[in-house]
């Protein structure tokens, strides 16, 4: 292993690829649930495979630095069309699945794609309808084959046959790939991803081989990652993480990935896979832990009383135990026997039990989540990252694990916090450019390759981790001049289960008034055992009881933010409880589910205005988009609560000046 | 040795009496069997399923003792009874009670009891008789020796066999195409049908399979107390069985079995002395009693809920 | 999409007279159905729709008339022999084995496609295995079909009303039908699962050639799905032809739009 590690001349994936197929060419490299059985391809399978899906490609005109768009859930074949890709020298632009045809119809544009791979009827046809727009796209290449038989389109390809023509290519052309392969180099640009942007048009960052094959070898050396490890690759394959631990990292370090069935049955298939390295964004290890806290409400008493009883000691002693400290011997063995009634078969339940390493990333984790995980045994660490590098800004080590902080530097990465208190780096991952638009490359990466992340944030003088606070644009001023960091308190309140969502305002106001988004399934749940009749979202978020269970949470934050000398004065004084959840495909969210505060707050004018009268009711009538595109109008009366506001119990007003 | 507060021969002596009711319990157990195999297929409580223990038993004697058949001849003739008699209900009870209420199947099977019992009497005679196909016989010498507990041969094979019994059944139900089609015949009538399974087949083999488990119940009651009319009346400990196991569980009708075998012998030897003894006639029922009280659907029934 | 072209006629119904007591539910209907085609039967509540998918199927048995399908004509249907010579179905008010989990249902739809006696079965052992496992393959293909792999273990009972739905066409599909029976498939859906379901009947027409007899009540998936329509009121037939006729037949428009029958 360490071999490859250090070979330098494997600066490419398609090289690292063949060195697998030839080195250990009977290891699985990846795996696929089909027809309720899981199908492996070895390294040896996997190299076939790409050859003759590669040499397809360039029988229809694939070139160096063409671009292939490839969109849909993870699957072997879709992750081959990347290498297949790559092997041509031409760029791979995997898409997020669930996109609209106009958000892809941009992508593709932009990146000049010329050649679409898609999974199935649903990506086939959205892209189709682009095509009509995008004349640039000459080939369309579908894997299930289900829905498409009547489309006759000559420029229509069945990967199945393309891999056909690709080897009746290779055989009239034996030294192609191998030529095409040889000629990539570490400089030559791998991928684009494009991020989805909190505010504007996505861009599509250019990341190099370098850029991708050092960070992901630098990740696995910091960690002592082995081929070994099992890995799920869950998320979208659009998004850079899934690019660094199910593509990159699995290529370097030579370890399996497994593909779920679908969407629906990824929790089952990560408790029959039990990752050894594992992923998730705080939302999955909130919703994870929600609904096992659901399970127990409804468990026997005795059952509940077990398990609080093994939990309470798992949080006394569990993360000790974590970062190796000593505790005493009958903690020890009561941790012990917790871990054969409760922690183990928790964990197997989640799909945790064989994980060494979990990371967490892209949204602050709430602290009792993170404990809840850790106390368990379970190796959960934050990092902080971006796709201009490829992931990896910081890492928290092994035993110095914080809920509030992101860790320190990762391996080759500089790290500098200028005047404003934005965060800068340096790394060997920083992207190439911005496709296509050098101005948005030059405002955020200088010359001597620092980069703006548009985070602000600090080194924590106790241990000197990063800690941020929120996006540097974010930050702003109330009317009295004190610091207003809206995501920290929003993260504050998401914290609290009830709460699925929070949008803060305040900026240049005289105090701060907040949205929230109930989570439809706490407090249904707490909804159905306090006997509250409700026939829906909309529905559950009037009633006056639900106003109460959020108001004590607003209250709580309000009150821990009093104890907070920069930020007291931003304790929200008025809320209301949103009508609808917000939804990406309103375009309130970003297809990785971040708020669009901006977008939010312009669409939801009136409701921010009321917040600022004095009026406790406001109607309200929003156009939504269904699932299957079309549009319906909601109407409903929204109320406004006030919210308990403390004195601030620190009297150093000028800390915050 | 450690002081228990008690002598080490109690014990050894609540053992053996645990032990023996625990054995007692299976031959329960393989009664209720039958009864939930047809229950859980068609919905029929079959009244007829200690009648037809003793039929089977009968048969195999009178097969052994008047055609001098020997003892594996004699039980595969006996098994091809049957399942000439399953094929016979189905024929001539079933087939003209389709889509009857519950409540009639019921009184069918009350008829059919008496029909079993009659043809039983006049074919192989109303004497009691022995009933010997060489299962062994006495106290078990190594449990004797060991642990100084007397337990029959005869009730440790009873035990091993209704466990092969259980597994074997437990295999078929889940696994075959037979057992899903079981399964869905006793779900839902129609949609059976419309996926093309024949009703009458169905019938034909889950009566079969609980004539067969009849036949293993027979053998053993029969080798140990002689093959009898009263042996008919353990289908009256099998109710509280099933009321404690649940009508729809193999399972629950195997660990009901011992639970009421064990209990009600424990209860005689412990409790007895004090109320006049006698515990072991009606122990069984006030146990099922208490049951219907708290748990309705038993230990291992699916749960009735009434949805609003 | 290229225009669609049907088959020979695969079943007909001729003078279909059916009444329980004094009640005539059916009073002389004749259609056919074409392979390949999607064939609705419409009419108002009490029209008699589920009657007239209750014969075809053998469950009910008519006085008069006679069904020919495959070329073989018979006075009534049996439910097994409808079964067996490749009629399938679905329920109104869903009829699954409620106890028994998705993949079970559905390997119950395969029911007619294992053949090996129950020696076999009962020792789970040599052919009966291999059985097995082959039909286990082809109900996964379906769970796939049907985008139901997350249910596969689940006890359907407990499945929210639209999967289950979708379990039933699923067991329905194992037989791998000739003619595919559907009783109301969208009934008390809302429009995002009755799209997906409009779309699995399409595609399983599409797919595997499978002619389909639909009753429904939604009209514009009636009229969207359809080749061709017949519509019933009070047991009788109104009109037969392609969508856009019935749509303009006045004697249709009246059934529905006139006087309330109830």
């Amino acid at each position: 292993m360490t071999n490859l590690l250090n070979d330098n001349t494997l600066d490419t994936f398609p090289k690292l690829l063949l060195k697998h197929a030839s080195q250990r060419s009977n290891h699985d490299a990846i795996r696929e649930k089909d027809l309720g059985i899981w199908q492996s391809w070895s390294w040896a399978e996997a190299a076939a495979e790409v050859r003759a899906l590669a040499c397809g490609l360039a029988s229809l005109g694939l070139k160096r630095g063409d671009k292939l768009a490839i969109v849909g859930d993870n699957r072997p074949r879709l992750y081959w069309g990347m290498t297949a890709a790559q092997s041509l020298g031409a760029i791979p632009v995997p898409l997020y699945q669930d996109s609209v045809a106009d958000e892809m119809a941009y992508v593709l544009d932009n990146a000049d794609v010329k050649i679409a791979l898609g999974e199935d009827q649903e990506q086939v046809d959205k892209v189709l309808e682009i095509k009509q727009r995008c004349p640039q796209i000459e080939h369309i290449i579908f894997d299930d084959i289900r829905g498409l038989r009547d489309y006759d389109q000559a420029f229509l390809h069945n990967y199945e046959t393309l891999q056909q023509t690709g080897r009746d290519f290779d055989q009239q052309h034996p030294d192609f790939y191998q030529q095409e392969v040889d000629a990539g180099s570490g400089e030559d640009i791998a991928i684009m991803l494009y991020t989805s942007g909190t505010t504007g048009k996505p861009k599509g960052v250019v990341l190099t081989n370098d850029n991708c094959v050092i960070t992901a070898r630098n990740g696995i050396i910091r960690e002592g990652l082995t081929a070994d490890e099992e890995v799920l690759a869950y998320l979208p394959m659009a998004w850079v993480g899934d690019n660094l631990f199910s593509y990159a990292q699995s290529y370097v370090a030579g370890f399996c990935v497994s593909c779920p069935e679908n969407g629906a049955t990824v929790a089952n298939d990560l408790r029959e896979i039990g990752p050894s390295y594992y992923f998730a964004p705080p939302r999955i290890y909130e919703n994870m832990l929600t609904q096992v806290m659901i399970r127990m409400e409804d468990a026997a008493a005795i059952k509940r009383r077990v398990f609080r009883f093994f939990m309470d000691h798992a949080a006394k002693v569990g993360v000790k135990i974590l970062n190796g400290e000593s505790v005493s011997l009958k903690d020890s063995l009561l941790y012990k026997l917790g871990n054969i009634l409760v922690y183990g078969p928790l964990k197997d339940v989640l799909g945790l039990r064989r994980t060494k390493l979990a990371y967490t990333a892209g949204e602050a984790i709430g602290p009792e989540i993170f404990d809840f995980y850790r106390s368990l045994g379970i190796n959960i660490k934050q990092l902080y990252g971006q796709t201009e590098c490829m992931v990896f800004i910081c890492v928290q080590p092994d035993g110095e694990v914080f809920a509030d902080t992101v860790g320190t530097p990762a391996i080759d990465v500089e790290i500098d916090i200028d005047d404003n208190g934005e965060i800068l780096y340096r790394s060997p991952g920083v992207f190439h450019s911005y496709y296509k638009n050098p101005e948005s490359t030059a405002s955020t990466k200088n010359e001597d390759g620092w980069v703006l992340t548009g985070d602000a944030g600090y080194f924590d003088e106790k241990n000197g981790h990063l800690k941020i606070i929120d996006r540097a644009k974010d930050v702003g001023k109330l009317n009295d001049g004190t610091m207003f960091a809206p995501k920290y308190i929003e993260n504050k309140l998401k914290f609290f289960s009830f709460v699925k969502e929070a949008v803060l305002f305040g900026n240049e106001r005289d105090y701060s008034t907040a949205f929230i988004n109930i989570d439809l399934d706490a407090v249904g749940n707490w909804a159905e055992r306090n006997n509250l009749a409700y026939s829906g979202y909309i529905d559950l978020a009037a009633q006056p009881e639900i106003y109460q269970l959020v108001k004590d949470c607003v209250d709580k934050v309000n009150a821990d933010l009093a104890k907070d000398s920069r930020l007291g004065k931003s304790q929200i004084h008025r809320f209301l409880i949103l009508h609808k959840e917000l939804d990406a495909d309103d375009g309130e969210l970003t297809r990785t589910r971040k708020v669009r505060r901006k977008f939010v707050a312009e669409r939801y004018e009136t409701l921010v205005d009321a917040l600022y009268s004095g009026i406790d009711e406001c109607h309200v009538k929003t156009e939504v988009t269904f699932e299957d595109g079309r549009t319906g109008m909601l109407e409903a009366d929204v109320k406004i609560s006030n919210a308990e506001c403390y004195p601030l119990e620190s009297s150093t007003q000028e800390a915050a000046a | 040795m450690p002081t228990w507060g008690f002598r080490m021969s109690e014990v050894t002596f609540f053992i053996e009496v645990a032990l023996s009711g625990l054995m007692a319990g299976v031959m329960y157990s393989l009664v209720a069997l039958g009864f939930v195999l047809i229950f859980k297929a068609s919905g029929i409580f079959n009244f007829a399923q200690g009648v037809m223990a003793l039929f089977a038993a009968l048969t195999l004697v009178g097969f052994m003792e008047k055609f001098g058949m020997p003892a594996w001849l004699a039980i595969i003739g006996t098994i091809a009874v049957m399942i000439a008699l399953a094929w016979l209900i189905e024929k001539l009870m079933l087939r003209h009670l389709v889509n009857q209420e519950p409540i009639i199947l019921f009184m069918a099977t009350i008829g059919l009891a008496y029909v079993l019992e009659g043809i039983g009497d006049i074919v192989w005679g109303s004497d009691v008789k022995v009933l010997d196909i060489g299962i062994p016989q006495g106290a078990s010498d190594y449990m004797l020796d060991n642990f100084n507990i007397y337990i029959e041969k005869l009730e440790i094979f009873a035990a091993a066999t209704a466990g092969i019994l259980v597994v074997f059944l437990a295999i078929f139900f889940q696994k075959t195409r037979i057992g899903r089609a079981l399964r869905a015949v006793a779900d839902d009538h129609q949609a059976a049908l419309s996926v093309g399974i024949s009703l009458r087949t169905i019938w034909v083999i889950v009566w079969s399979v609980s004539g067969i488990v009849a036949l293993v119940a027979g053998i053993m009651w029969g080798s140990k107390s002689g093959v009898q009319f009263s042996l008919s009346l353990i289908a009256l400990k099998a109710l509280p069985v099933l009321i404690l196991g649940g009508f729809t569980s193999v399972p629950g009708a195997i660990i009901g079995g011992m639970i009421i075998g064990v209990g009600e012998k424990v209860a005689e030897v412990y409790l007895g002395p004090f109320v006049g003894g006698a515990i072991e006639n009606w122990f069984a029922y006030m146990l099922a009693l208490a049951f219907l009280l708290f748990r309705p659907q038993g230990l291992f029934g699916e749960r009735i809920i009434e949805r609003v | 999409m290229s225009e669609r072209t049907f088959g020979d006629t695969i079943l007909a119904v001729k003078n279909i007279s059916l009444s329980f007591g004094v009640m005539k539910v059916l009073d002389n209907i004749s259609f056919d159905i074409k392979q390949g085609e999607i064939r609705s039967i419409i009419g108002p509540n009490g029209a008699g729709k589920s009657s007239m998918l209750n014969v075809i199927n053998g469950f009910y048995h008519p006085q008069e008339g006679s069904i020919t399908f495959k070329g073989e004509t018979r006075k009534r249907m049996a439910p097994h022999a409808a079964a067996s010579h490749g009629i399938a179905r679905t329920f109104q008010n869903i009829a699954l084995f409620k106890g028994m989990s998705t993949l079970d249902n559905i390997m119950t739809g395969r029911n007619l496609k294992m053949k090996t006696n129950i020696f076999w079965q009962a020792l789970h052992i040599g052919p009966a295995r291999r059985e097995e496992l082959e039909n286990r393959e082809a109900a996964e293909r379906i769970i796939d079909f049907l985008d139901i792999q997350a249910i596969r273990k689940k006890p359907v009972g407990k499945l929210p009303y639209g999967l289950q739905k979708r379990v039933e066409l699923g067991r329905a599909l194992a037989a791998e039908p000739e003619l595919l029976l559907l009783d109301e498939p969208m009934a008390g859906m809302n429009s995002e699962e009755k799209e997906d379901m409009s779309r699995f009947i399409i595609d399983v027409n599409d797919e595997f050639g499978t002619t389909i007899a639909l009753i429904e009540h939604d009209m514009g998936v009636v009229m969207d799905l359809s080749d061709r329509v017949v519509v019933l009121d009070y047991g009788k037939q109104l009109a037969d032809g392609l969508p856009d006729e019935v749509r303009s037949n006045q004697a249709v428009i009246d059934a529905y739009l006139g006087v309330p029958h109830e």
